[in-house]
Formats: structure tokens, C-alpha cells, sequence
């Protein structure tokens, strides 16, 4: 059995939680993410033929986003950074997010989930942002916690990634 | 020119030899030596061969040999099964009979404590209690009593990834509910990280436990991994040492898979005797009683008892031989005896002649105190106490014995008429006695009347049928005698007949004589008429001269002639006369 960390970053009110709702029933409350910043819960899923089960940290976020955050990431085999599409301000934070990941969690690899995607019509990241990241290697998919498009293909990304980095 | 030089350089060459030979020669020699056995296979295994024994016992402790050598070591054991488990199988026989044997010995221990625990407290007031509380819970009464009877078990340990947080192997024990393991080893060690980040502890320091009500979390940190022990109770403190050291453990024998752990825990199996070692669970009614002061105690209590019994016993004795006493003496009769209110009570009817029942008791050595006794009065039948109350009576004068068979009192001995006569009359009116037998008595008291009455003899004048002068004494105690008889003659119920018979001395004609005879014997007949009854049949008859008390002509003699005799007899021929109740 192969277990992964896989932690979910993003600014406040991105759709974390509820895209970590859509795809695992949990046995904890929400309310550990206002107190420890953390809620930890579990998802296996077969990959490449390949038995794992994931191991989903959804990090509190907040703006200004907090040190205590950083332990936490500490050891996550891969990530997800969500960006609600109808704030640009959460891409901006996010691009933040993924240096700050970088340094405590490594080169491992992530997905930028762009959620919120059956809010079309106040879409608010453009084509050309999303080039860029994409052009730096970046892992796009677009979300939406309410629909479920994209939900299980976002996760099922990063895990064949952090599969393939392990071999 | 050349030829010169090729000497001169052939010289050198030689000589530079020597050289070399002189400095380097001997090391050539070794290193040939060394080359020799290093290029020959064979001498470099004897060679290994030689050093590898000390080379392990040197290194046995060294994880590293542990390492390298148990690779080869599983392979080669699994080769030997598969190619033939025979002799692996004999070799193993010695220790797995003793091992499966131990194995189920402790399974049936743990069965047979669970049993006992269950059996020790289904029956209390403390069980009824857990059972209204399982009622109210929704457990298992045995769940209850478990949480009831524990100082503290171990529930689950966790084996964890000290940098993912991701479970690394997982252990349980008992009933207590377990949840999603890989999530709690996830949220402890987010929490850890969120005690650390929160309040800056020295590096190095870490939260070691939590604690909600009875369950607590003890967290032991190592270098890889971390173990948290969910215990419920109150664990020792000894117990972090027991964590400590499977954490080395697996430290040690799992120090290349947790170096390189990249999710895949199926290596960390391996962990589980380790974790399975910080599985324990402890009761509160496993501590048994120090056996010495156990029997101590005992031998106390039966020494105690022993006394008891032995002072009860000797005090039951004296009761019973006193109640023996009592029931045996005349006169008591023991109703109703035991114990009452811690004494001894007794009741019953006593006589008043019967003996003192305290007198009984003081030979008993019983305390007087202990004994509450009621008697109420009665008179016996018994003979002895008859013959005593008669004796107390009747009064008998001295000389005169009393006796009691078959509920016929018997006098004996020489009693005045009158005293029988009384006897006679009040002896069948005492308890005990039926009827008076005053035979013996009797025949003497008559025989004593008769000799004394038979023994005077009024005198008379000369020619006259009256009293001599001074014999009016003489008279009155013969009438008096004649009254004793009659009243003894009453007494037995005996008639008699008394013949008072005249005389004359032998002056004067016969047939004067016979008149004046008669006469004289008329007049003591009128006499003692007064004091006789019908039980006396009086007759008077005269004989004249014919039976003179002395022959004589002297005046004296003739005098002594002039007299009235009696002659008494019983009628009826009846010698035996009793008296009986009425």
C-alpha cells in the first residue's frame, strides 16, 4: 500500500474545503480548520494500475498566509493550489503559495486548480496568466467544487505525477 | 665507442640491481609473496575463513552486520524450506512444542482472568450498579466492567512518519472503538506541529501526550518516526520507557526503510512485535493478597476460634452436666432449659424440700451471673422427699424410724399411743405418702400399755369393794392407761378385750369371797368406764381367793391379795393394722 501527503493550499474562501468534500467523506469536523489550520482526511484511488491512498491536508487559508501553515507541508509528496477563477487577487497569492511550497516541501510536484469554473460569466484570470505558469511547468485544471467537473482529474494529476517522480 | 658504453651501461645496470636488491629487496619479496596469495582464490578463503568467525563475534552488536547478514539469512532459510523443510522442521521441533505450549497457556491465562473477573463481579452490589450503567450506556456489561476494573490499557499505537505524518503501521487492543487510523496519525501529528509552531519550544522538544478524561495520548518522538500510545487509565510513568524502546527498536531494525520511506508501508510489518511490546493492560483486582499475612490472619481467626469454641464447649458441658444435676435431684423438676439473650436460662417446678438449686450451681463452677433461673413450688411424690416431708410432720420422737415403699409410710421403733394415733390420722395427708403402716410401733405401743396396765393392781380395802387407802393414785393411773389403750387400740384399728377381774385374800368363806371379788371388779370397771371406747370390750368378772398375788398369811401379803387385775386381749386375731387415707 502506498500512502501520499497531499496538501491543499490556497488563499481564503477559494473552494479547498469544498473541493476536498467533493471528492472524500470526512470523519472531522471543519471547524479543525479555524482552530489547528488544519483538517486532515483520506481518499484511495488507483493510478497507473497502482494502489495509493491519499492522505489530504486542507490547510486554513488566509490572506496573509500564516507560518504555522509551513510545518504542515512539511513532507507532502505533492500539492494542490486553488485559485478561485473570479478573483484574480487568489492567482496572485497563489503563484506566492507555490515559491513558499517550494521551499519547505521541495520539488514535488502540484496542480493549479481553478475552481469555481462554473462561475464563467465573473471569471476573472485571463488566458495570457495562465500561459505563464503553464509555460513554468505548471499543472492546470479547472475545478468546480459545486458541478464536479474537474474534481477527481485535478487530484488523479497530482497523484500520477507524484508516482512518476517516485520511479 | 659504443661497445664501451653498452658496458659501462650493463655495469650500471647490474649495479643499480644490487642497489635496488640492498634496499627494496626484501619489501619485492613480500609484495611477490602478497600478489601470490592474492591472485590464489583457495588461500584467499582459508584466509576469510579464518578472521570471519572473529569478525562476527567482534561486530554482533553492530546493526549494520544485523543488516547485511539477514537478507542472505531469510533467503537461505526460505530456500531451505522450499527445497526440503525437513530438517528445518527437526530443528525447530525442540522450541516449537514449548512455544506453541506457552502461547496457549497464556490464551487460556487471559481467558480464565477475563472468566474469573467476569465471575467475581456478576454477583455484588458493585456489579448491579455497572449493569444499570450498561443499561444506561448501551455497552456490554462487560465493557463496563472493564472500564470498571482497569488501571490502564493500552488501546492502540500508532507508528508514524516523522515528516509526512502518513501511518506507518498501526496496532489495537481490546474493545475500544478504533477510527480511521491514517487519519488520526495525520491530525496528531498536525497537532504536534501546531503545539511546536504556536509556542516556540527549544528545538529539539515536542508535545509528549494529550489528555481527555480518561484517555490520554502518549507521544515518543525518534529521529524517523514517532509512536503514540492511546492509553486508557492511568499509566505508569515506567511505561515511556517501554515506548522508548520499541522506538529504538524499530529504529534500529527499520533504519533503511524509514530513511528511505516514500509512502509504501508494506516494510513497516515488520514493526509489529515491536508495537505489539507497548500493547499491556493492567486490572486493579490482578494485585493479590500478601499470602503471609493471609494466613497469619487465618491461623488468628482459628486460634480465636478454637479458644472460642473450647471455652464454649467447656461452659456448654458445665450446663449440661448442671441440668443433668437438677433433673437427677428429688424434688426439681427442669421444665424448660437453653440459651436466652446470651445467658443460661432455666425453669422448672422445686420443692421446697428438694435441695437448694444454687447450691447445685456453685458445684458447677458455672457463673451465677450467667444464669437466670425461675422455679415455682410443688411437692414431690418422690420417696425420699416424702419420707423427709413426713419426717417434717410428724415429728416422730426419738428412736422411731420412718420409711417410705410403694407409697406405704412405715413407722418403726417405740412411739407413744398417742403419737401414732396423731400419725395415724396426718401421715396420709402429706404429699407422697398413701397410707401409714404403724405396725411395728403399734405392737409396741400396745404391748407397753398393756405391760404397764397389766403390771397394777388397785389394792382394796379388807372385806370392802372399795379403794385401800392411798390407792385413788393407783386407780386414776390405771384409767389412764386404759384411755392410752384405747387410743392405741384406735391408732391400729384393733378392739380389745379387757377382762378386769376381782380378788380377795383367803380370809373368810369362799362364797363371800366371790361376791366382794366382783365387786372390786365392778368398781374399777365403773372406773375406766369413762375413758374407753367400743374398741375396748370391757368385762368384769370376780375369782375370789383362787388367784392370789402371793400366798401368804401374813397381813401385807394378804393385803397385796385384796386387789383388781386386768387381762387384756385382742380381738379378731388381727395383728397388722394400717391406717390410709381416707
Amino acid at each position: 500500500m502506498i500512502q501520499k501527503k497531499i496538501c491543499m493550499l490556497g488563499s481564503f474562501a477559494v473552494g479547498k474545503t469544498s473541493l476536498v468534500s467533493r471528492y472524500v467523506t470526512s470523519i472531522f469536523s471543519d471547524k479543525y480548520l479555524s482552530t489547528v489550520g488544519v483538517k486532515v482526511d483520506k481518499k484511495t484511488i488507483t493510478v497507473a494500475e497502482e494502489e495509493v491512498t491519499l492522505v489530504l491536508w486542507d490547510l486554513y487559508g488566509e490572506d496573509g498566509f500564516q507560518t504555522v501553515q509551513k510545518s504542515y507541508l512539511r513532507g507532502a509528496a505533492g500539492y494542490l493550489l486553488v485559485v478561485d477563477g473570479t478573483r484574480f487577487e487568489t492567482f496572485a497569492a497563489a503563484r506566492e503559495l507555490q515559491k513558499m511550497a517550494a521551499q519547505v516541501a521541495g520539488d514535488v510536484p502540484f496542480v493549479l486548480a481553478l475552481n469555481k469554473a462554473d462561475l464563467a460569466a465573473e471569471w476573472q484570470v485571463d488566458e495570457r496568466a495562465l500561459f505563464e505558469v503553464a509555460d513554468a511547468g505548471w499543472r492546470i485544471v479547472r475545478t468546480s467544487a459545486k458541478t464536479g467537473l474537474g474534481v477527481e482529474e485535478a487530484f488523479e494529476r497530482v497523484t500520477r505525477a507524484m508516482l512518476e517522480q517516485q520511479t | 665507442m659504443s661497445d664501451a658504453r653498452a658496458g659501462t651501461d650493463e655495469r650500471d645496470y647490474e649495479a643499480f640491481g644490487e642497489l635496488r636488491t640492498l634496499i627494496v629487496g626484501e619489501e619485492r619479496d613480500q609484495l611477490a609473496s602478497i600478489r601470490i596469495r592474492l591472485d590464489d582464490q583457495a588461500q584467499r578463503q582459508r584466509d576469510v575463513g579464518e578472521v570471519l568467525p572473529a569478525v562476527l563475534l567482534e561486530h554482533a552488536a553492530d546493526p549494520r552486520f544485523t543488516r547485511a547478514l539477514t537478507p542472505p539469512v531469510e533467503r537461505a532459510i526460505t530456500a531451505s524450506v522450499r527445497n526440503n523443510p525437513g530438517p528445518l522442521a527437526d530443528a525447530l521441533f525442540p522450541v516449537m512444542g514449548p512455544a506453541i505450549r506457552k502461547a496457549v497457556a497464556a490464551a487460556l491465562s487471559s481467558m480464565v482472568d477475563g472468566l474469573n473477573r467476569t465471575l467475581e463481579h456478576s454477583l455484588s452490589w458493585r456489579s448491579l450498579v455497572w449493569r444499570v450503567e450498561a443499561l444506561r450506556t448501551g455497552k456490554s456489561f462487560g465493557e463496563v466492567m472493564l472500564l470498571h476494573t482497569l488501571v490502564f490499557r493500552v488501546e492502540q499505537v500508532f507508528l508514524i512518519d516523522r515528516t509526512t505524518g502518513l501511518l506507518l503501521h498501526h496496532v489495537t487492543e481490546g474493545p475500544g472503538e478504533v477510527r480511521d487510523a491514517d487519519l488520526i496519525s495525520g491530525m496528531l501529528t498536525a497537532i504536534r506541529d501546531f503545539v511546536k509552531d504556536s509556542f516556540s519550544v527549544t528545538d529539539g522538544d515536542s508535545l509528549e501526550g494529550l489528555r481527555v478524561g480518561e484517555l490520554s495520548v502518549w507521544i515518543e518522538q525518534g529521529p524517523r518516526a514517532i509512536i503514540a500510545a492511546v492509553v486508557r487509565g492511568a499509566a505508569p510513568r515506567t511505561y515511556r520507557t517501554t515506548l522508548q524502546a520499541a522506538l529504538e527498536r524499530i529504529h534500529l531494525e527499520l533504519a533503511d526503510d524509514l530513511a528511505q520511506f516514500k509512502g509504501d508501508t508494506s516494510a513497516f510489518e515488520a514493526a509489529r512485535p515491536a508495537l505489539d511490546a507497548c500493547l499491556h493492560t493492567e486490572f486493579a483486582s490482578t494485585a493479590k493478597p500478601n499470602h503471609r499475612t493471609l494466613w497469619l490472619l487465618l491461623s488468628a481467626a482459628a486460634l480465636l476460634l478454637a479458644l472460642w469454641a473450647g471455652f464454649a464447649f467447656r461452659a456448654s458441658s458445665r450446663w449440661n452436666h448442671y441440668v443433668d444435676a437438677l433433673r437427677a435431684e428429688p424434688g426439681i423438676v427442669v421444665v424448660s432449659s437453653g440459651r436466652r439473650f446470651g445467658k443460661y436460662a432455666i425453669s422448672g417446678l422445686r420443692d421446697p424440700l428438694a435441695r437448694d438449686p444454687n447450691a447445685l450451681l456453685a458445684e458447677s463452677s458455672l457463673a451465677p451471673t450467667d444464669v437466670v433461673a425461675t422455679w415455682e413450688p410443688y411437692y414431690a411424690a418422690s420417696p425420699s422427699l416424702a419420707v423427709v416431708r413426713a419426717r417434717h410432720v410428724l415429728q416422730p420422737p426419738q428412736g422411731v424410724t420412718l420409711d417410705l415403699k410403694d407409697g406405704v409410710l412405715s413407722a418403726s421403733g417405740p412411739a407413744s399411743v398417742t403419737w401414732l394415733a396423731e400419725a395415724s390420722r396426718v401421715a396420709p395427708l402429706i404429699p407422697g405418702v398413701a397410707a401409714f403402716d404403724a405396725t411395728l410401733s403399734t405392737d409396741a405401743a400396745v404391748r407397753d400399755a398393756v405391760a404397764r396396765l397389766t403390771a397394777l393392781a388397785p389394792l382394796f380395802a379388807k372385806g370392802k369393794a372399795i379403794l385401800a387407802p392411798g390407792q385413788d393414785d393407783v386407780l386414776r393411773q390405771f384409767v389412764a392407761l386404759v384411755g392410752q389403750l384405747d387410743t392405741a387400740a384406735a391408732a391400729v384399728r384393733q378392739r380389745f378385750r379387757l377382762d378386769i377381774i376381782g380378788h380377795t385374800d383367803a380370809d373368810g368363806a369362799p362364797e363371800a369371797n366371790l361376791p366382794l371379788s366382783r365387786a372390786r371388779a365392778a368398781t374399777v370397771r365403773a372406773a375406766v368406764q369413762a375413758v374407753a371406747s367400743e374398741r375396748l370390750e370391757i368385762v368384769d368378772a370376780g375369782v375370789g381367793s383362787d388367784d392370789p398375788a402371793v400366798r401368804s398369811d401374813r397381813e401385807a401379803d394378804k393385803q397385796r391379795n385384796r386387789r383388781v387385775t386386768v387381762r387384756v386381749t385382742p380381738l379378731g386375731g388381727v395383728a397388722t393394722v394400717k391406717a390410709a387415707r381416707p
